[in-house]
């Protein structure tokens, strides 16, 4: 699929350049005459249709601030094969991982980031969806300092049938940042609070530059090890003074789902109060 | 944390004594112990003292019981097939009449008859279900509590831990009555993943909303002030201090053998036979054993009053009076205004028992199968385990619980 053909089959396009290939996944960049800078994703029909159209129905139902809007979908047929496309915004900014190649976000970053991403989750869970992917490839840092949650890939209708297969031994995720009910496809434990544990490791991460879970391991079961049997330092920052950050997070990362937040909106309002107290230090002029 | 008092084996005098003495109380009654008339004329007796309340346990851990007393109640079936009962009429018969007797005997919550888990498991957790859907469908028009009887082993599943509290998160139940099978049969328990299993459990029920109160305990259990727990039943006799299933398979003759007085040191949290008194007496530290005043136990002043105090006639009753006198004490001052100072203060008491116990010791004064010993770092453990896992969480919400 070279840029002339897209061109052609979308003249309202222009500008197009291509942002990224994957197995099933083509991504271009491109401006709209109303809806300014926007992503065309077409994502090849294959083994995985049914979960290429629960990412389209994810990014439909879930609207909110940090999701960038899904302006159209369709199908189309490709040299490739059929495709589904959807076009949606297109945020300028960096991914999360490319910024903490520079080392740690800020407190203030890191409370911004926890608020944002939990209000998103928020809204994914008033859905039933679980996006089961959160990690900093996964998230972009615009360029107001704002966070925005991609990529429903892997995203868990909680009320449409699972398209993992029960007897898998290994759910769908991401070593290091999914929690054991999830890496292990205990599927009847699968909610909310599944990306609770990964949006824990990701602030934990961003607020020291360190995934404990993936540093250094020697390999992928190294990695499982310590998620299911090492419990995540405690965050031990100088602007987190009361510990009531250290103390979300240490929440959001345990290992059983019935000990974290019951749903992502306890954590939310929880994450919120932590922003107002930083609010009110920092007003005060006592951050360090 | 509140002191309940579980009914056993020569109870009744006490619980009519300590309820009054109390200004209030509740009662644990048991079925094993007393036949239908005497549950409900004691209940009547503890429900006319001011703040007298009871809670009826159906002792239903154990279908195929062959206690005699137990199995005679009329709610009893008459045979137990575990393939198919929680799942049909028999379970609503069962139901049905200790629902009736709960209500005759004026009980201020329905406590839901409860298997013993050998195992956690979906079977298990499918009767604990069955029961708590069954019993919303009644109109008890009382809080409903499901029974969580859990044996040793199942004490020391973690993940089974887990599995009843995601199993409680859907269930339409007030509270839960948990009783815990103690690993060996042990009296002090020194395990101390079963203790951080124990903590874990109520202070995830807790943290759901739920009542807890947990049957059959003895003064080790004092932490779970830590998780917020509303009562701690205890008793007389050893075997209403620490739960046994075995004390409802079938009669035993032990309750009445059992003739050993001991004496409870609240400081050092261990119990001393009076003979080992005398040698308190005699080593001059004796006075440092005594309750201190705001405990309002008399009931061992003799003991304390100078002379030999294996001669004062201190006997059973006043043993067993001034031990849960003691114990409502430290169960009330175990949860404090917040979680971090409940643990402190729980911390406090623990080092200073060990200081006081190793003291003792020195001086000759042993409390031999009582000694809280080998129980003050499992403590100490399952606390930091507590902490570790739901210590944010309680720090959070421990005002609204």
């Amino acid at each position: 699929m070279d840029i002339p053909w897209i061109a052609a089959q979308f003249p309202q396009l222009s500008g197009l350049q291509r942002l990224a290939q994957g197995g099933q996944k083509v991504v271009f960049a491109a401006q709209h005459a109303s809806d300014g800078d926007v992503v065309l994703k077409l994502l090849l029909r294959a083994s995985d249709e049914q979960r290429l159209e629960r990412e389209v129905l994810a990014g439909q139902l879930i609207e909110c601030e940090r999701v960038p809007r899904v302006f159209e979908t369709g199908e189309l047929a490709t040299p490739l094969g059929s495709c589904i496309w959807l076009r949606e915004q297109r945020i300028q900014g960096t991914t999360l991982r490319t910024r903490l190649r520079s080392g740690a976000l800020d407190f203030t970053s890191v409370v911004r980031l926890g608020v944002q991403l939990l209000s998103t989750l928020a809204h994914a869970e008033a859905k039933r969806i679980v996006h089961r992917d959160i990690k900093p490839e996964n998230m972009i840092l615009d360029t107001s300092g704002n966070f925005w949650l991609l990529d429903f890939g892997l995203a868990r209708h909680l009320d449409l049938e699972s398209l993992t297969a029960t007897k898998m031994p290994w759910g769908m995720g991401t070593l290091g940042y999914s929690p054991p009910e999830q890496m292990r496809n205990r599927k009847r434990e699968i909610d909310g609070r599944t990306d609770l544990f990964a949006a824990g490791v990701l602030l934990h991460e961003c607020a020291t530059g360190a995934n404990p879970f993936r540093d250094e391991a020697r390999d992928d079961l190294e990695i499982l090890r310590r998620v299911e049997q090492q419990a995540m330092p405690r965050l031990l920052l100088l602007a987190d003074r009361d510990g009531r950050l250290a103390d979300l997070v240490s929440v959001l990362v345990q290992k059983f789902p019935t000990q974290r937040p019951r749903t992502v909106a306890e954590a939310l309002t929880w994450m919120r109060e932590i922003e107002s107290a930083h609010a009110g230090t920092v007003a005060g002029g006592r951050t360090v | 944390m509140d002191l309940h008092l579980q009914f056993g084996y020569g109870m009744m005098d006490h619980c009519r004594h300590l309820v009054k003495s109390w200004s209030g109380g509740t009662v644990i009654l048991s079925p094993r112990d007393l036949e239908r008339k005497q549950l409900v004329k004691l209940s009547d007796e503890i429900r006319a003292l001011p703040g007298g309340l009871v809670l009826l346990d159906p002792q239903f851990y154990l279908p195929r019981s062959d206690h005699a007393r137990l199995t005679s109640h009329d709610y009893w079936p008459d045979s137990y097939q575990t393939n198919g009962f929680f799942g049909g009429p028999d379970m609503h018969k069962l139901m049905d009449a200790v629902l009736q007797l709960n209500r005759d005997v004026g009980a201020a919550a329905f406590v839901l008859p409860g298997l013993l888990a050998t195992t956690i498991d979906d079977d298990w957790l499918g009767t604990l279900r069955a029961t708590a859907e069954r019993a919303a469908t009644m109109d008890a028009g009382m809080p409903l509590y499901a029974t969580v009887a859990l044996n040793a082993e199942s004490m020391r599943n973690t993940a089974g831990i887990q599995e009843v509290l995601a199993e409680f998160e859907t269930l339409n139940v007030n509270g839960a009555y948990l009783l815990f099978e103690h690993p060996n049969g042990d009296y002090i328990v020194q395990d101390p993943i079963w203790l951080a299993n124990a903590l874990e459990l109520s202070a995830g029920l807790r943290l759901l909303g739920k009542t807890v109160v947990v049957g059959y305990a003895n003064h080790q259990l004092l932490c779970l002030g830590a998780a917020s727990v509303n009562a701690v039943v205890s008793g007389t006799w050893m075997n209403v201090r620490a739960f046994s299933p075995d004390r409802f398979r079938a009669a035993d003759e032990e309750d009445q053998k059992r003739k050993t007085v001991w004496y409870y040191d609240p400081s050092s949290l261990s119990e001393y036979k009076p003979v080992f008194l005398d040698a308190a007496l005699r080593a001059g530290v004796l006075a440092g054993m005594a309750p201190p005043a705001a405990f309002g136990s008399s009931y061992a002043a003799a003991l304390f009053s100078g002379v030999q105090p294996s001669s004062v006639g201190f006997g059973e009753q006043d043993a067993f009076r001034h031990y849960l006198q003691c114990l409502l004490h430290q169960a009330r001052a175990a949860r404090a205004a917040t979680f971090d100072a409940t643990v402190s203060g729980l911390r406090q008491v623990l080092d200073s028992a060990e200081r006081q116990a190793g003291m003792l010791e020195k001086s000759g004064v042993l409390a031999g199968a009582r000694k809280f010993g080998d129980g003050f770092d499992p403590v100490r453990s399952a606390l930091s385990a507590l902490d570790a896992t739901r210590g944010a969480m309680l720090r959070r919400s421990w005002a609204t619980l």
